[in-house]
């Protein structure tokens, strides 16, 4: 066993870069009403805007700390730099990008990705869209994707339509304090019964020290349309807390399919504290893939809201947390329609006294008649220092629902890896490919290239546990 | 669904409360007028506990918060029994009905029966008052009665029991004795604006056996209806200490009348090898809040807890139980059911906790329900927390879901008309409580009441 320790090596430095960047505008540091407006003043933002980030920063100073979940007390407010812009527009091509930003992404794999089949790419740098760019064939069919801030000025109507209508800035203390300063994120808009045939990514990045990321990403898909949407993060390693608080509203309009998927991996320093919900209209089907490797502390449950008849809502959700990480994740589901159906599959991994949560709710409200609903949520603990909670609310206030819900907590087998390292296998690899196993309902759900990247991930943290 | 249900009272009530807001006072002087002729002791006792009650929140579990509501219970004029009983008065010669060793027989504020059988008593089988106790036997009250541990120093509810209890039941049984039959405990009540808050405690010695039927129904006084003429509080705990090997067998039957609020608090301490089996029903009561807190802290320690839920009109059901694993080896099996009617609410709130010195644990919970109406809501809360990894099982289940369309059509086609098919698999659905009441009297009374409720339900639904 400990020869097995030696071999292996934690690789994860590689992927703790940080480039020095010249920043043109950066807000100070700490949250003021000053700071709100300097971000809407740098924006050029029209004036509605402007309000509806000063009703949000009121809200914010109103309302308290979240008392349950993980531990906020180490998050300083005033020691956070709010908006920072790293050049001064978006760019139009990759060519116009400026090479130092270039650099870091070519290490995140980006233009290769684009090279091989992407439909468009929008990457995040800090606070601000640098790089995007739209498929021709896609524009042709009138979708949408672009920069949040961009898409205000570009589609002022369609934007203000939909904008903080699936998550309010009342909605919790972070999706005030994202309201209040958010900058970046994405855009789509896909029209009546258009299809896109390719999944839309966006890489979101974090860099510079103590600087927040607060992207806000809003999806319309109009009636029949579909789409796939994918988000992947990786951010650079430093010693200070770093906060990343954004809001993901989705709309998926009569007959519509929306899958929205995220592989989180902020670094072990970032409190990752997201609001993510949907809207399900009539016959639409809205799906959340949900992993969760990184951070230090993940407060995230990817909600829909099943609004129209026969709407469908598939969540699935899985968490690794090591070593001084608590993944605080989970789902929900809120039936209010008639036949709708949900399920939710959560699987969550903790080692080396890290701490997995699954923090769940399944609501049917009167008159959503004739619901079905499926919740379960399984959990691997690797060690005896690591810890593993639910929480499940299932609240139903319908006589003819049909919910089940199912939990259970283990540790690894003893005899599968004896199995696996009869036949040859380290320890270590067979601890990781029977974590990779019990994960599968969750890989298998990704692109081939993401569920290859999710893989490796895993594997580095599992190797990271042994380092 | 039932035939006349009276409005709802209100007028006259004070202004709307928070959910959590508990309309009942208790004050300083109450809590003194029972301790002026208590030991110090305990009188210091009552003293710490309104200290708690006083300064906590109705809800200490932050992740339940969201799931109280108080606002059922008009405790506002309700004035807590001075000077109850400590004995029967001395006219009842009662005998001991057949099949059972014992029968405490508390009604109001008096004492009806007081009864041990011959053979229970010679083998050192005591079953007392806690004021009797506290008269023949101080240092053992002291013991049983002092031991803050007993109940939750984070619970609201049963601090309320620890400071203003004027009542309460003490039954101990010695080491190696097992009673052959059970002992009954049965407390009436129900007088609009009266409370009785009571603490009754069971220990056994090592090896001992014992199983207690507990009979929670309304007294001759109690108002027949949910408003009229004031609500009855009853608050009780029920605190069971198990010596090694030790064998406890209790049953409950909560059947108090439509007015009555209901605090329960139940608290065992299980010790090595030990077997604790609960089987709760809970059909009475305008609003019931109940929590079972089971330590199993002796290694190879087992602890089974079935309980049910028959809900109608507006009563709502807040049932919470935490599962303390410590020992090694030890095993908790809890199941809850529940039907509901009309607007009947139930919050079924279960905690598993795994402590890291409970290797080999086996845990198991469950959570069930059955809404048979549209404005039923049953809401389930089956949690887990867990830091030891090397265990056997944990794991909990939960669904919700109307009567099975396949059984129904089964029953239908073997020539059972729907209301009856319907009937036999509500009441088969609670039956697992049923089976465990270990006298057999009993267990036709909680049958009879079951079924009792299901037709006034169906009545009422015709009629509707």
């Amino acid at each position: 066993m400990t020869a097995t320790r030696e071999l292996v090596t934690d690789r994860r430095e590689e992927f703790a870069f940080h480039d020095d960047i010249v920043y043109l505008a950066e807000t100070k540091r700490g949250l003021t009403r000053d700071t709100v407006e300097e971000i809407s003043r740098f924006k050029n933002e029209p004036d509605w805007m402007l309000q509806f980030r000063l009703r949000a920063y009121e809200h914010f100073l109103k309302r308290p700390m979240p008392n349950w979940g993980g531990d906020l007390s180490k998050i300083d407010f005033g020691n956070i730099v709010y908006y920072r812009k790293p050049s001064e527009r978006e760019e139009k091509s990759w060519d116009d990008v400026p090479d130092q930003i270039k650099a870091t992404f070519e290490r995140l794999g980006i233009p290769e990705a684009e090279r091989k089949f992407l439909a468009g790419v929008g990457a995040q740098y800090d606070s601000e869209v640098v790089y995007h760019s739209v498929k021709e064939e896609l524009t042709k069919l009138g979708v949408v994707f672009m920069g949040t801030d961009q898409a205000l000025v570009e589609y002022p109507e369609i934007f203000r339509k939909h904008f903080a209508t699936v998550v309010p800035p009342e909605d919790n203390k972070f999706a005030a304090l994202n309201s209040a300063v958010w900058s970046g994120g994405s855009f789509v808009y896909v029209p009546k019964g258009v299809e896109v045939p390719l999944p839309l990514q966006a890489y979101f990045r974090i860099n510079g020290e103590n600087t927040g990321q607060f992207e806000r990403t809003l999806i319309v898909v109009d009636e029949g349309a579909s789409v796939h949407y994918i988000e992947g993060c990786t951010a650079p390693i430093y010693a200070t807390e770093s906060l990343h608080v954004a809001v993901v509203e989705v709309i998926a309009l009569p007959g519509a399919k929306v899958r929205y998927t995220t592989i989180q991996n902020w670094s072990n320093d970032v409190y990752n504290l997201v609001t993510k919900r949907a809207h399900a209209h009539k016959n639409s089907t809205v799906e959340w893939i949900d992993a969760n490797t990184g951070s230090r502390l993940t407060m995230k449950y990817p909600a829909i809201y099943l609004r129209g008849e026969n709407a469908t809502a598939d969540i699935i959700s899985v968490a690794v947390a090591g070593k001084g990480q608590h993944q605080d994740t989970g789902a929900k589901a809120v039936h209010l329609a008639p036949n709708t159906k949900s399920r939710i599959v959560s699987k969550s991994v903790s080692k080396d006294g890290g701490r997995a949560t699954y923090r769940g709710q399944l609501k049917v409200s009167p008159g959503a008649t004739n619901v079905v609903a499926s919740v379960r949520c399984d959990a691997l603990m690797l060690d005896d220092i690591s810890r593993s909670d639910t929480y499940p609310y299932i609240d139903i206030q319908e006589d003819d629902t049909t919910m089940t819900h199912e939990a259970t907590v283990g540790k690894i087998s003893a005899d599968q890896v004896f199995y696996l390292m009869s036949r040859g296998l380290t320890e270590n690899e067979a601890q990781n490919l029977i974590v990779q196993g019990f994960l599968e309902v969750f890989t298998k759900e990704l692109p081939m290239e993401y569920a290859i990247e999710f893989n490796r991930l895993v594997k580095l943290e599992m190797e990271g546990s042994l380092g | 669904m039932t035939l006349a249900r009276p409005p709802r009272a209100t007028t006259g009530r004070a202004a709307r409360r928070a959910p959590a807001d508990l309309s009942f006072t208790l004050d300083q002087a109450t809590v003194e007028a029972f301790a002026a002729g208590e030991p110090d002791w305990l009188a210091a006792d009552r003293r710490a506990a309104l200290e708690l009650f006083t300064s906590l929140p109705s809800e200490g579990n932050q992740l339940y918060t969201p799931y109280i509501d108080l606002r059922g219970a008009d405790l506002e004029d309700v004035r807590l029994y001075e000077e109850p009983a400590a004995a029967p008065d001395g006219a009842t010669a009662e005998k001991l009905p057949d099949g059972i060793a014992g029968l405490a027989d508390l009604r109001e504020d008096r004492v009806e029966a007081l009864l041990i059988d011959d053979a229970s008593h010679a083998a050192g089988v005591r079953l007392e008052t806690l004021g009797g106790l506290l008269a023949a036997d101080p240092e053992a009250a002291q013991r049983l009665l002092g031991d803050s541990s007993a109940l939750p120093a984070t619970d609201r509810f049963a601090q309320l029991t620890r400071a203003g209890w004027n009542q309460g039941v003490v039954i101990r049984v010695p080491a190696g004795v097992r009673l052959q039959h059970p002992i009954v405990v049965r407390w009436s009540a129900g007088a609009p604006g009266r409370g009785l808050l009571t603490r009754t405690i069971l220990e056994l010695g090592d090896g001992a056996a014992a199983s207690i039927v507990e009979e929670l129904g309304a007294s001759d006084q109690a108002a027949d209806t949910a408003s009229g003429g004031g609500q009855g509080l009853f608050s009780g705990s029920l605190e069971v200490r198990l010596g090694r090997d030790a064998e406890l067998r209790v049953a409950s039957i909560q059947d108090f009348g439509p007015g009555q609020v209901v605090f329960q608090h139940r608290n065992a301490v299980i010790g090595e090898g030990a077997d604790l089996h609960w089987a709760l029903a809970q059909l009475g009561g305008r609003l019931v809040r109940s929590r079972v807190d089971n330590r199993l802290e002796g290694d190879r320690s087992t602890v089974e807890q079935v309980e049910i839920v028959f809900g109608a009109d507006e009563q709502l059901f807040d049932l919470t139980s935490y599962t303390h694993h410590v020992g090694r080896d030890t095993t908790g099996n809890l199941l809850s059911k529940g039907v509901l009617l009309d607007a009947a609410r139930s919050y079924m709130k279960g905690m598993i906790t795994i402590e890291k010195s409970a290797r080999g644990t086996d845990s198991f919970l469950g959570e069930f329900g059955m809404n048979l109406s549209k404005k039923a809501r049953s809401v389930a809360i089956p949690s887990l927390e867990i830091d030891q990894p090397d265990c056997r099982r944990a794991a909990h289940s939960s669904s919700v879901g109307p009567i099975d369309e396949s059984q129904l059509f089964y029953l239908e086609s073997r020539g059972i008309p729907p209301d009856e098919a319907r009937k036999f698999i509500v009441l088969g659905f609670l039956e697992p409580v049923v089976t465990r009441v270990p006298l057999d009297s009993e267990r036709d009374r909680l049958r009879e009441l079951l079924e009792a409720k299901w037709n006034a339900g169906l009545v009422g639904a015709a009629a509707a």
